[in-house]
């Protein structure tokens, strides 16, 4: 049967091999899709793994760069229960690189306590070493750091040498490697000498990020820091001070767009970030008294600070992931629906030119259903090898995409994609095949046989 | 065996009814050798395909080794026609994408019983002088050579029952006579019964049943 169906598809190859081909290639399409939804999956989940700790910012802020806090509430924070290391963290973005304007990807000048730092359990950072050395603490108020190796990479350094950036002379003494597109972009450095060399008011601290003592777990950690600050005041997340920073934001497409968004809502792009300071109306603690009795609830929802793990990250691109694959089911369906066509096409051919064929068949003991199965059998095979192929053209792009474009993008086909992209194929196939085979079925063997 | 009672068939072409048979009475006994016979569209092959089950007839009943068709469901018709009745047309009687081999399987393909039929379809191929046919495709072989691989399929089902339609009718008649010898072998040997029909009466022999066609029903 097998044999027998290959031999009908092979008799004629002209139009068995186009209609392959336009399944092939809408399976690809397929694959190279939803490659996009499965990169964005993996970058995010290998990202966030690295990242087991709790980040502190300003709410509103849509990615740390945004986020600007008072230096003075580390030491609130630490004496929190629950609360074991506290990292201040001064997130400034690397506009120019010897030399030359760093717009996509997007590098960052990333200070750091680095006493402190190295209390974390796990530091991000100096877990990923590959060349030289962590920053110690004697390198601070040194123009010392450690950077990617992409970074390292890209302008031809390497340890002991030095990088220009943002208009200073820094001294690399290490790289690191984590793997995450998202995680090696950043030059590390004292948190002193970052806040001098980019004018970073001495009293603010972009975020902070740290790790729980592991008794308590991260959500009621979470809203006891959000709980205690819920009576101070920051100015309002100030969209109009991102503006400076907002091209190749950090994170996410959904926060580009969420950017742009706000951006667009506020309307006023005039204010230079410079002016801004994070304490502008924030009250000594005048107030305490009266906000006391403040319901939790209430005092969550006017919290300035938001706390975020790495599982809060993950729920917002689970939103974004669901509109994606939206999207890209919506592209996909397009292809798709051609390559059925092209496959009822060819099959209602074959299947009209093989009447007395049937007929024959139907003559010697075969029932309606045997021929049914027949072509819907050869219109899945079609199916599979359309399948296949598509899969493997869809793989090998993905690939070369990644390869071309390694630090841009990062587009992730796993065996699941590749396996459902061919059962799907299959299912094409004797979905288009089964008109067609009913077709053949429906022909009366005695009538094919008197044409004949 | 065969007996067609009072059985009338006619096509529908447009608006009008065509009546093909009208009224058609005959009684073939087992192990026959049947020929019907009648000018050309007297309605020959109507009757043989009503037969053997590839169609209805309008009217009448036809019992077929102690079946009455009429009563048989599609797909006991189906299995009838696979293991009791073997089938030899004029001319397209195979599948181009086969060879002479898989032709003779086809009945047992869809059942899965090709494989474990294979070494008796080889046999069959041999007595009907195609020993060294039996990879070709119908394209590669004589017009006799495909008659007589149709008649190997229809031998290796040992069917009760071989209706032919016009197995010679684009043979020369030493092609012609070589067929005819199968068939007057599968009948005596397997004690088949055989239905034929033919315009050329020159294959009629002593003994074989004569059933002529004219204006729809059998002239006497
Ligand atoms: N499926 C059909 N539809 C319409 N007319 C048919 C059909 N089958 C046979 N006929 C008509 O019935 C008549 C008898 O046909 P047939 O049995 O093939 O004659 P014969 O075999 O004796 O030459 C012809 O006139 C033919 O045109
Ligand atoms: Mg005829």
């Amino acid at each position: 049967m097998l044999r027998f169906a290959i031999g009908n598809l092979l008799s004629r190859p002209g139009r068995s091999s186009l209609s392959t081909l336009g399944l092939a290639v809408a399976i690809g399409g397929m694959v190279g899709l939803f490659s996009i939804a499965g990169g964005i999956d993996h970058l995010v989940a290998s990202t966030f793994e690295l990242i087991p700790g709790l980040l502190v910012q300003q709410r509103g802020a849509p990615v740390p760069l945004f986020s600007t806090l008072p230096a003075d509430w580390q030491q609130e924070i630490e004496d929190i229960e629950g609360v074991s290391v506290v990292n201040a963290e001064v997130l400034v973005r690397a506009n120019v690189i010897e030399g030359k304007t760093i717009i996509s990807p997007p590098r960052f000048v990333l200070g750091v306590d680095i006493e402190n730092r190295l209390r974390l359990k796990n530091g991000v950072y100096a877990e990923c070493m590959e060349e030289g050395r962590f920053l110690r603490p004697e390198d601070a108020g040194t123009t010392n750091c450690v950077v990617s190796r992409q970074i390292a990479e890209e302008f031809g350094r390497s340890v002991g040498d030095v990088l220009r950036v943002n208009g200073y002379d820094v001294t690399i003494v290490g790289t690191y490697y984590s793997g995450s597109m998202l995680i090696d972009v950043s030059i590390l450095m004292d948190i002193g000498t970052v806040r001098s060399v980019s004018r970073y008011d001495p009293d603010s601290v972009s975020v902070y990020y740290l790790e729980t003592t592991g008794e308590i777990d991260d959500e009621t950690v979470s809203r006891r820091i959000e709980q205690h600050f819920a009576d101070r005041r920051l100015a309002e997340w100030d969209p109009s001070s991102a503006a400076s920073r907002l091209i190749g934001p950090e994170m996410s497409l959904t926060d580009l767009f969420r950017n742009l968004d706000t951006l667009a809502k506020a309307g006023e792009l005039d204010r230079p970030a410079a002016e801004r300071s994070p304490e502008e109306d924030s009250p000594e603690g005048g107030e305490n008294s009266e906000r006391d009795a403040l319901s939790e609830s209430a005092a969550d929802s006017v919290s300035p600070v938001e706390v975020r793990s790495a599982d809060d990250w993950a729920d917002e691109f689970e939103n974004f992931m669901t509109d994606l694959d939206l999207f890209l089911t919506l592209m996909t369906g397009i292809g798709v629906v051609i390559a059925v066509l092209s496959i009822v096409n060819t099959m209602l051919m074959s299947v009209t030119e093989r009447r007395i064929e049937f007929g024959i068949l139907r003559a010697n003991g075969w029932s309606r259903g045997h021929v049914l199965s027949l072509v819907t059998f050869e219109s899945a095979l079609l199916g599979v090898v359309g399948g296949l192929i598509g899969a493997a053209l869809g793989w090998i792009a993905t690939h070369v995409v990644n390869w071309t474009f390694p630090e841009r993008i990062h587009l992730h086909a796993g065996p699941g994609l590749l396996l459902l992209s061919i059962a799907f194929s299959v299912l094409i196939g004797a979905l288009g095949g089964a008109y067609p085979a009913w077709h053949a079925a429906r022909l009366s063997p005695m009538e094919a046989i008197r044409r004949g | 065996m065969i007996n067609v009672e009072n059985v009338t068939k006619s096509f529908r072409r447009g608006d009008t009814e065509i009546p093909v048979l009208r009224g058609i009475s005959c009684e073939i006994p087992r192990g026959a050798f049947a020929f019907i016979v009648g000018p050309s569209g007297s309605g020959k092959s109507t009757l043989l395909y009503l037969i053997g089950a590839l169609d209805e007839p309008t009217s009448g009943e036809i019992h077929v080794a102690g079946r009455r068709l009429d009563e048989v469901d599609q797909a006991g018709r189906d299995a009838f026609r696979r293991t009791e009745i073997g089938f030899v047309f004029q001319s397209f009687n195979l599948l181009s994408n086969l060879s002479a081999l898989d032709n003779v399987l086809i009945p047992y393909m869809p059942i899965g019983e090709a494989a474990r039929r294979r070494g008796d379809a080889i046999e069959l191929l041999k007595q009907v002088g195609l020993e060294h046919r039996l990879d070709h495709r119908p394209a590669q072989l004589s017009g006799g050579e495909q008659q007589r691989v149709a008649i190997a399929r229809a031998l290796l089902k040992q069917p009760s029952i071989v209706l032919a339609d016009e197995p010679t009718g684009e043979l020369d008649s030493e092609n012609g006579a070589e067929v005819y010898r199968y068939l007057r072998r599968l009948q005596q040997e397997q004690n088949s019964t055989v239905v034929s029909v033919t315009h050329d009466r020159s294959y009629i022999q002593e003994g074989d049943l004569v059933l002529e066609i004219r204006d729809g029903r059998i002239a006497e």
